[in-house]
């Protein structure tokens, strides 16, 4: 029986005890069986994971029934839901236990920066993330590789590669190609993903993941914080979770996909960004020509992690539907006063009815400033935002 | 947290979403669902803010002004309605908010009671139509026809306004080489177009000397109960001269399921049901998830006609403009229904929801029958078979046929009195985004602005004979006579285009 020493090493590898969440659960089912442990150990009042509901969908669920956590367990890469205005509006009344990958996690941290929501109340089981995927593109994806979209009954993606394993009247097919690629050919990974360089979620209080891990039952888990110690002990001392110490190779190899993720996603950037041959009057054209066609719907608003504004805001309120500015007022405050915290998770792209490429506006202009404030949002709860418009407030309350 | 799987019911495609309730199932906020093959996630301003739409107040059961318990609102309906005769009553239900399995029920219903004037809003399009066209009118096509067009005429349409889940396959279009052609009154202000066939008002006739244009292109227009017959008959007549196709766009969700269930009822024209109250004629209506007084331009002059009725019944989820309803009875809202409804893609939708309550209220006084039945027999006279439904199919096609439409006359505006020497043109129809983010103000060129002295903070009053509208106004670029209106306005269209108003400055 193993059990966590007095003094914790940082690097374990991780799995379930539990057979059925083993099997079910990605590598092992360390998360799942760490949500429920927390559950039963009252460290959380519920939690909050996304539930299944095919290859290609998934739903939020708040729950405190450790069943349906375990029925939410399993890898669901096609779901690019942002999780954190859903921790704001519950952490306040309860606390939360979930699985988050980096921007998630990145979200969460920006909120409770500006007060929406208490850390204390949250905990973070951090997933380590090579992409998530428009659900329609897998189903893309899978007409391309032959098979019948609705006949799809799982999907991984590992060692640079899309699996998908199809069930056709009870026979099952695996098949496969390179996510690169993949993508050469138009199809794969949301653009955000793409070009995303936050890769293990070093903000969360634990980050969990098959890099490093010889074993696909087994989760290389990087312990991060106090809480994230607290869960992962209590996991083990509970009896749920079996652990070893991660082997040094182990520890190098993931490091060394980490970088070498981090790399790609940087070449990708530079492939994306369909400005940077442009001249300043030809960015301008291209910004224009781009927000034109906004509808306003606040779509965007409404989902961006790190907005905390509510209806009042600046954006909607400085915004005249009269005005006949070349670009108007809801998206210039935006674009501004997304400077310092844009965390260039796409969410709000997802949805823009018109397909603004938000991503890649949002970046420019706030990737700039990010670096010359030396500042990246959602990275650190300590790290007040340069640009933080209520300074007094901050001071008066935090230091 | 509750999520449930939903569509959005604002215009006729459809959109999925998820509506989330707060766990003391009260609290809704809209959810994007990425994997709605409609939509892929995207919604327009009214499904961002749906949930804002479900907060209205709801509707209560009640005979004379009293509230009573379900039961008895049915019983007191199924008892009035026995005594009235067949062609003293009518059945309207606009299909924004009723599943496939409603109309089967709403239309037995009606037949139930022997009466003939049943209208879902389209009726008075049916004599425009040649019998081999009306496929034209009953089903849209698939958005993978728009993705892969190259040539679109946008027919007196902004699908920024109208139907923006439409501009994106526009735009999309463009992406792949199209080219987008826009015949209108004012360009868009969008771009949209790579060519513009600017129409003056009073010669919209002249845009036959330009039909080559319309050669190999899909037409992109629009069909409300408001269209002008002669416009429609004008698109019917440029698809049916010219290799082209006709795409129409509705503002109701299940206008689709509404044109092919009721296709062998007895049906009447709505306007014609509304004068035949005003004149005594018709002496009872039922109205299914309808609030035409709200629904409707002149919404006070409806609910006046209306109150001239002997008997009032109303069935809908929510309180409407109406408060001379003899019976109320309360369903269910939208997203709550088990049923499927048809999307302009002649997608079958299952709404996401489990209640039966709106089905069983209109069968408690009808025939009696189960959800399954009348589910069946909605599946079988759509043509579905046997198949399982599935949103990611086409399962009502349609197939394009050659047919022949008389070269169409448009009659000139009526009007031309002193003083009126702008024309009023509505960006949008009435029926959409009903009571959210209401418009508070009219598009006018700049020559019209310095022409009628207005600053910046001024107000246009704009009137047609007795009816008047004080507003604000906004500078576009628009031919100097044309005043643009996405707000609803007391001010009736004379033919459903456009109408002559005098414009001036409200003091």
């Amino acid at each position: 029986m193993e059990e966590v020493k007095a003094k914790m090493s940082r690097y374990y590898l991780a799995w379930a005890k539990d057979d059925a969440i083993r099997k079910k659960g990605a590598n092992g089912g360390f998360v799942t069986a760490t949500l429920v442990s927390a559950l039963e150990a009252d460290f959380i009042d519920v939690a909050l994971v996304v539930k299944k509901k095919s290859v290609y969908e998934g739903i939020p669920v708040l729950t405190n029934d450790p069943e349906e956590i375990k029925e939410s367990s399993g890898s669901l890469h096609c779901v690019p839901l942002n999780l954190t205005k859903y921790v704001v509006e519950y952490a306040a009344k309860k606390r939360i236990g979930l699985p988050t990958k980096p921007c998630d996690a990145r979200g969460i941290i920006e909120q409770a920066k500006r007060r929406q929501a208490s850390l204390e109340n949250v905990y973070m089981i951090g997933l380590n993330c090579g992409a998530t995927l428009h659900p329609l593109r897998m189903r893309e994806i899978a007409a391309y590789y032959g098979l019948d979209p609705d006949s799809v009954v799982r999907e991984e993606i590992k060692e640079g590669k899309i699996f998908l394993v199809s069930d056709e009247e009870g026979k099952e097919k695996e098949k496969w190609m390179k996510i690169d690629e993949l993508e050469e050919k138009g199809y794969g990974r949301r653009d955000a993903c793409k070009s995303c360089v936050t890769k293990i979620p070093t903000m969360a209080d634990l980050a969990c993941g098959n890099w490093g891990s010889n074993d696909e039952k087994k989760t290389f888990v990087d312990v991060l914080t106090d809480k994230g110690e607290t869960l992962f002990k209590n996991a083990v001392d509970s009896g749920y979770v079996a652990i070893e110490e991660a082997p040094g190779k182990g520890i190098e190899t993931r490091q060394r996909i980490d970088a070498g993720m981090q790399k790609r996603a940087a070449s990708w950037k530079e492939k994306m960004d369909a400005l940077k041959a442009l001249s300043r009057s030809e960015r301008f054209e291209f910004y224009v020509d781009a927000l034109k066609n906004c509808i306003h719907c606040g779509a965007c608003k409404e989902v961006c992690p790190v907005c905390a504004c509510e209806e009042d805001a600046k954006c909607t309120g400085l915004y005249d539907e009269r005005d006949s500015y070349a670009i108007s007022m809801y998206n210039l405050v935006r674009i501004f006063h997304l400077m310092d915290s844009c965390i260039h998770c796409g969410q709000c792209e997802d949805v823009c009815p018109v397909d603004i490429p938000l991503t890649l506006i949002q970046r420019r202009f706030s990737e700039r400033m990010q670096r010359h404030l030396g500042y990246t949002p959602g990275m650190d709860v300590t790290k007040k935002p340069p640009l933080y418009e209520t300074e007094l407030r901050w001071s008066a309350e935090a230091e | 947290m509750k999520t449930n799987s939903s569509i959005c019911h604002g215009c006729s495609i459809g959109c999925g979403l998820y509506l989330v309730e707060s766990e003391e199932g009260e609290k809704r906020k809209v959810l994007h669902r990425t994997t709605s093959p409609m939509n892929e996630g995207k919604l327009c301003r009214f499904g961002t803010d749906l949930h804002t739409y479900y907060e209205r107040e709801t509707m209560i059961n009640s005979v004379d002004g009293k509230e009573v318990k379900q039961d008895e609102a049915i019983k007191a309906a199924k008892e009035s309605l026995k005594g009235m005769k067949p062609e003293e009553l009518a059945f309207i239900a606009l299909p924004g908010t009723i599943t496939n399995e409603e109309i089967v029920s709403f239309l037995s219903l009606a037949a139930e009671f022997g009466c003939e004037n049943v209208s879902f809003g389209f009726e008075r399009f049916f004599g425009v139509v040649p019998e081999e066209a009306a496929y034209i009118i009953e089903k849209g096509l698939p958005f993978s026809e728009v993705d892969g067009a190259s040539k679109i005429i946008l027919f007196f349409l902004d699908p920024f306004v109208h139907y923006p889940l439409l501009a994106r396959r526009i735009l999309k279009a463009k992406k792949n080489g199209a080219k987008v052609i826009e015949v209108s009154f004012a360009k868009n202000e969008r771009g949209i177009a790579d060519e513009t066939v600017l129409v003056v008002p009073t010669e919209v006739e002249r845009i036959k000397e330009k039909k080559e244009l319309f050669e190999d292109s899909l037409i992109i227009g629009e069909l409300t109960p408001y269209t002008n017959p002669q416009l429609l008959s004008f698109m019917l007549w440029l698809n049916a001269s010219t290799a082209s196709r006709l795409f129409l766009l509705k503002p109701f969700l299940n206008s689709t399921g509404a044109f092919l269930l009721g296709k062998d009822s007895g049906r009447k024209d709505l306007f014609e049901i509304l004068e035949g109250v005003e004149k005594g004629e018709i002496k009872a209506l039922y109205l299914l998830e309808t609030d035409l007084a709200g629904a409707m331009l002149g919404g006070e002059g409806v609910a006046e006609t209306t109150s001239k009725l002997d008997l009032l019944i109303e069935q809908n989820a929510f309180r409407t403009h109406f408060d001379t309803a003899g019976i109320t009875i309360c369903s269910e809202p939208f997203f709550m229904k088990k049923g499927t409804v048809v999307n302009v893609e002649g997608r079958v939708l299952e709404i996401g929801g489990e209640s039966e309550k709106g089905l069983q209220i209109m069968e408690s006084i009808g025939k009696g029958r189960k959800y399954e039945e009348v589910h069946e027999e909605a599946k079988k006279r759509l043509g579905l078979g046997d198949s399982e439904i599935n949103e990611f199919e086409i399962a009502v096609k349609r197939e394009e046929r050659k047919f022949e439409v008389a070269e169409p006359k448009i009659e000139k505006e009526e009007g031309g009195g002193a003083g009126e020497e702008y024309f009023l043109w509505y960006k949008t129809n009435p029926f959409f985004w009903n009571g959210i983010r209401a418009k508070n103000f009219v598009e006018i060129s700049p020559v019209a602005m310095k022409e009628l002295g207005l600053f910046r903070g001024d107000e246009v009053e704009i009137a047609q004979g007795e009816q008047k509208e004080r507003i604000g106004f906004k500078i576009s670029d628009l031919p100097q006579n044309l005043v643009l209106s996405e707000a609803k306005l007391a001010i009736k269209p004379l033919q459903g285009l456009l109408t002559r108003v005098e414009t001036r400055r409200a003091e």
